[in-house]
């Protein structure tokens, strides 16, 4: 949302997150060292730096997958998805000192190309128990990589929101990939009960919060308006919705959200332009519907994002019966306006 | 298998290399015909999205060419 890209989009809200997110990177990684350094004092430098970042892409990945289930569950995560962007790109930059020094200590002493011995030093691709644990763990680095590299504004809008949503919802796919990596690795290298237990949780509460979020959102797809009048559905009674908040619906299979503010009612699509987040779980602020996700902000009349900003979203037409509301379910162009209906209380 | 591990390899290193040579004319050139934004923006921005367009050369060449084309 702007009229220039800046380098990084930082406030001082994002300075203090991104301070916290370093500071506790570092107190991992001092915690993770000391601690080895303890109970093995034989592990090796180059051994130390692979396990310390290694874990801590782990966690930093675990972490990175419950903000969005968590956030739908209870709002006050919302600035932890604000802040989301940055924490997966330090997440890759630890996976890939993971994967730099890895590549380094065991695949470039020989006379190859480090890439072919990483994919070659191993060769038992037919064993499920013996599987070169690497490869996995080399594309899922690659994975990382495009989604870090294509974290800024610059990319959601020119490879479209729908691609670019495509394309990081391979985390998923990653998250895979590296469960499969660190399970293996550790089978075939020194198993380990600790780590495996670590993992497993991680796994099911992910699991977990994911499905329980899903049913939830499905649930909320399923709900029909039945009763009509003359071609409008009705949707709720107006002290139903919140001052400056809104309350969210299916109509014509498509979410819009119902906003009160300033004694009037509008209707927009309850899907932001940036990343798709949901504009009703959102509040009015300075008379703009913002956005929970990233603060993006339209006018509640014409659904348009505040001048210089070009973003728009779909309006409906609102009339209120009694106390009635009533939405016509026919979506009109994006940006168009609308009058808001007026009410007194 | 060491054949095709091979090639794949092969394949892999061209993508990258043609795509670090991509991403100098994107950093020079093409993010430009890409996105009028770029014109108000620091050239900072522009070093920050060299790995993606490294990355994802394919994708933007052809999105270039579509828009050059299209003019």
């Amino acid at each position: 949302m702007g009229v220039n890209y800046q380098t990084v989009l930082w406030n001082r809200n994002k300075k203090i997150y991104d301070r916290w997110i370093g500071l506790s990177m570092l107190i991992y990684l001092i915690s993770f060292i000391g601690l080895t350094f303890i109970t093995n004092v034989q592990t090796s430098v180059e051994t130390l730096i692979i396990r310390a970042f290694g874990t801590l892409a782990i966690v930093l990945l675990h972490i990175i997958l419950v903000i969005g289930p968590l956030s739908r569950i209870n709002t006050r995560f919302l600035p932890l998805l604000y802040n989301r962007r940055h924490l997966g790109v330090s997440m890759f930059l630890a996976a890939l000192i993971h994967g730099g020094f890895s590549l380094f200590q065991f695949h470039t002493l020989g006379n190859v190309n480090p890439i072919y011995a990483l994919f070659s030093s191993n060769m038992d691709y037919n064993s499920l128990k013996n599987f070169p644990f690497q490869v996995l763990g080399f594309f899922a680095l690659i994975i990382l990589f495009l989604m870090a590299a294509t974290s800024h504004d610059f990319w959601l809008k020119n490879l479209s929101a729908k691609s670019w949503k495509r394309l990081h919802m391979m985390v998923y796919f990653a998250y895979a990939l590296i469960i499969m990596h660190v399970f293996l690795g550790s089978f075939q290298q020194q198993p380990s009960l600790w780590s495996t237990a670590i993992l497993s949780f991680g796994f099911v509460v992910i699991t977990a919060l994911h499905i329980s979020t899903g049913s939830k959102e499905r649930k909320l797809d399923h709900i029909k308006t039945t009763d009509t009048n003359e071609g409008w559905d009705y949707v709720c009674d107006i002290d139903e919705i919140p001052e400056d908040r809104a309350k969210i619906f299916i109509v014509d299979n498509e979410r819009i959200a119902v906003f009160k503010y300033n004694n009037k009612l509008s209707a927009i699509s309850n899907v932001c332009k940036h990343q798709g987040g949901p504009l009703g779980e959102g509040k009015v602020v300075d008379g703009c519907v913002t956005c929970p996700w990233h603060g993006y902000q339209y006018l509640p009349h014409n659904g348009q994002s505040p001048p210089p900003f070009t973003e728009q979203v779909s309006t409906y037409r609102l009339k209120l019966i009694d106390k009635k509301v009533y939405v016509s379910p026919k979506a009109l162009p994006e940006g168009t306006e609308v009058d808001p209906v007026i009410f007194n209380n | 298998m060491l054949i095709i591990i091979e090639i794949f390899v092969n394949l892999l290193l061209g993508y990258f290399i043609f795509g670090l040579l991509f991403g100098i004319y994107f950093f020079i050139k093409g993010a430009f015909k890409l996105d009028e934004l770029i014109i108000e923006s620091k050239w900072t921005v522009r070093l920050l999205l060299l790995p993606g367009a490294i990355g994802l050369w394919p994708l933007l060449l052809m999105k270039i060419i579509r828009k050059t084309t299209t003019k």
